[in-house]
């Protein structure tokens, strides 16, 4: 300092004024935010669903994700050849396919083992023993090379479907299909929703940070004229937008994982009614910790930007 | 020292100030008095680069204030105590908190900072009101809340601008001897007021300004 009347050696070192201006900005932001309880609630509400919607959007794409390879392993097509047909073509129709480059592998069903296995299956296989002729044809397992379109399938079918010695063509797990789509879109779809719930979250954020700064304009007005630099002005604002995300992010972790809960029981029925080992994911570490982080980042960044803009009206008035 | 060269500002086509040649020594005392809108606050605005003149210099113990880039205003800033014609007080705070905030801001211990945040208010009489909300003071007393507040962190300058704008003449006469007392203690002060017959009790320098120019400046 270059007044003479200063003493030096009482001043503290520049760290521990850092840390002290810190300290008193950041405890002084936290006691007005609790002196308005319900402004404060509401603000943390509303980035709290901001937040808490597109993750659980996103919590369920996570837990659906790990069943459709599972299932799409069994996306296949059963072609069923003509009754008359022998093993020895039925192996010269498997020898066809698997030549093709869209298709992945082929493998035979043999009408004894479809019979064997369809006995084992329905529990019916005393009465398919009493049969005097097999009824089932042989049956070639056709797995499309991954990843097929809902078109390309059809292709597919409809190229099988016109071979010598195809009776017909089975192609019931093509829902599949359809799910992985689906659920490449609905990502999509969500990481839009969530950039446009959090854009919305920063816009009001920002709003509600520049009343908190009009506020205290006074309080700027005179701080600026005794020496507070830009930054020490600032810091407070800084910090409670720090608390309005990182607050709101608490509040959506939460929300997401009181609907994990509420969802377990039902989801994990269905999961066992679909024979799937899956169960549901709870948001877990991952999720809280990303939600408290991305809302502190918001928050502060919403402060800092209405900071600017604000001091820069003050600066040009 | 302060000093002044050839300092015009313009607002449009409306000059506050016009030439202005001035010198303040180092450890006076001066008044700054002419009608509103003879630019006494412009003067004190430029002073502590709230505002940048159209034209001239100023120079603060030989330094050239244009030079002193933006980062470096706010530590420029605090070599000046200054006192607001509606003392400009925080009612969020007690009065202790508000004649500290230079302290927090100059980056001082919270024990020395306390030490003289007392000493401040002994020095204006409001020791007992240490605690107290400035909201539940009188006006004389948030007044000298506000000298206190400009004073406490040692000031080379104290700057006041109508100090005593709202105060009767009794409470006004002893805002000045508070400024008086803390000039003798070698503190420049500089105080823009229209209270002539109160500053012609008093024998200081009396700067006169009219439409911007210096109308005269007699000296006791």
């Amino acid at each position: 300092m270059n007044s003479p009347t200063g003493q030096p050696g009482e001043r503290w070192n520049r760290a521990a004024v850092w840390r002290a201006q810190h300290r008193i900005a950041a405890h002084d932001s936290w006691r007005k935010l609790l002196q308005r309880p319900v402004a404060t609630g509401l603000v943390w509400l509303m980035v709290a669903i901001s937040l808490a919607v597109p993750s659980a959007l996103l919590l369920t794409l996570e837990n659906l994700r790990p069943i459709v390879p599972d299932v799409a392993g069994s996306a296949q097509l059963s072609v069923m050849l003509d009754r008359e047909v022998n093993r020895t073509s039925a192996e010269a129709v498997q020898r066809q396919i698997e030549s093709w480059a869209r298709v992945d592998t082929v493998r035979l069903v043999g009408r004894e083992q479809a019979l064997l296995e369809f006995g084992e299956q329905t529990g019916l296989a005393t009465l398919l023993a009493s049969l005097d002729r097999n009824p089932l044809p042989h049956t070639l397992r056709v797995l499309p090379a991954l990843p097929v379109s809902d078109s390309a399938l059809n292709r597919l079918i409809g190229e099988l479907e016109s071979l010598p010695n195809v009776n017909r063509v089975v192609a019931d797990t093509r829902w599949v299909a359809r799910l992985g789509e689906t659920l490449v879109a609905g990502e999509r779809w969500v990481l839009a929703l969530g950039g446009a719930m959090i854009l919305g979250a920063i816009l009001a954020l920002a709003n509600t940070l520049h009343l908190a700064i009009d506020a205290r304009r006074e309080e700027i007005l005179v701080v600026r004229v005794i020496g507070g630099s830009p930054a020490f002005v600032r810091r407070p604002f800084l910090y409670t937008g720090l608390y309005f995300g990182a607050g709101g992010g608490v509040l959506a972790a939460f929300m997401l994982w009181a609907l994990s809960v509420w969802l377990t029981g039902p989801v994990n029925a269905l999961f066992l009614l679909y024979d799937s080992p899956g169960q549901l994911q709870s948001p877990g570490f991952k999720y809280p910790s990303a939600l408290i982080l991305s809302g502190a980042i918001i928050g502060w960044l919403a402060s800092w930007a209405a900071a600017e803009r604000y001091f820069r009206q003050l600066e040009t008035r | 020292m302060i000093e002044f060269e050839r300092v015009s500002r313009r607002f449009g086509d409306l000059d506050a100030l016009r030439h202005l040649n001035l010198t303040i020594d180092q450890g006076e005392m001066a008044f700054i008095t002419g009608h509103s809108g003879a630019g006494k606050s412009t003067l004190l605005r430029l002073l502590l680069l709230l505002d940048r003149p159209s034209s001239g210099e100023i120079r603060v113990k030989g330094e050239l204030t244009r030079a002193i880039r933006s980062h470096r205003v706010p530590r420029y800033r605090r070599r000046f105590g200054v006192v607001f014609q509606d003392h400009r007080l925080l009612f969020d705070r007690s009065v202790h908190d508000n004649v500290a905030l230079p302290l927090v801001i100059a980056g001082f211990s919270p024990r020395d900072s306390a030490r003289r945040v007392r000493a401040a208010l002994d020095k204006v009489g409001l020791l007992a009101q240490e605690y107290a909300n400035p909201a539940t003071l009188s006006g004389g007393e948030q007044q000298r809340v506000g000298i206190a507040r400009a004073v406490v962190a040692r000031p080379e300058f104290l700057i006041a601008d109508e100090p005593t704008g709202n105060l009767d003449p009794q409470l006004s006469s002893e805002i000045m001897a508070l400024f008086e007392a803390f000039n003798q203690v070698g503190v420049t002060v500089l105080v823009a007021t229209h209270d002539l017959s109160l500053i012609s009790q008093l024998r200081h320098r009396i700067i006169t300004l009219s439409s911007g120019r210096l109308a005269g400046a007699e000296t006791p």
